[in-house]
């Protein structure tokens, strides 16, 4: 398994337990929209995750055969983060917006932290 | 925000993120592949710090793409 996989499967769980906190605080606080901004960010934010995984993939795939890359994929992922906007602000008394850019932010967040502590903690 | 000024804006921010994340990500693929073209054994490695800088290059445009939605709706 390459590295990012292992890498990739780490922050997977991790996201996990952030979205599991999110729905429990839907469900037993009285900030429901920011907490649903959240959840629908980080859902966005995870399946950009995904299709950065998956392009990496195809990357790896297509340079050790030699071929061209064509692309990495931004277009499809800032779509993805558009399209979380759009839901956001059309039922804004659903979503928070500010909630939704942080979800959206969560899973670079937790790559960045994760890196960080496996550098500076497990590789010491 | 009213009318054309607005669209223009959020074109702007658009296309502002847009080319900052193309020329980041070029940066980063091509050295990339000029490393693994060099040490193929550290492919791995490489990739991994691809994946991560990649991720990060695209954080700030997926916002601009975000802020300027927000633009547009006002």
């Amino acid at each position: 398994m390459p590295d990012f996989r292992v890498l990739y499967n780490r922050e997977r769980k991790w996201m996990f337990y952030l979205l599991s906190i999110y729905v429990l605080g839907w469900g037993f606080t009285s900030f429901q929209t920011v907490f649903l901004g959240l959840i629908l960010g980080t859902c966005f934010g995870f399946l950009n995750l995904w299709l950065l995984v998956r392009k990496t993939e195809k990357f790896d795939k297509l340079v050790s055969q030699g071929k061209k890359v064509t692309s990495l994929g931004s277009l499809s992922r800032m779509a993805t983060a558009g399209i979380a906007a759009v839901i956001a602000l059309r039922y804004p008394e659903y979503f928070d917006m500010i909630g939704l850019v942080i979800g959206l932010m969560t899973s670079y967040i937790v790559i960045m932290i994760d890196y960080f502590y496996h550098v500076v903690h497990v590789q010491k | 925000m009213t009318g054309s000024i607005g669209i223009l804006a959020a074109a702007i921010a658009i296309g502002l993120a847009a080319i900052g994340a193309g020329i980041g990500n070029g940066l980063i693929v091509g050295r990339t592949v000029e490393g693994i073209a060099r040490q193929p054994e550290l492919r791995g490695v490489l990739q991994t710090t691809m994946f991560i800088g990649v991720a990060l290059v695209e954080a700030l445009p997926i916002i601009g793409v975000v802020i300027a939605f927000m633009v547009l709706n006002r």
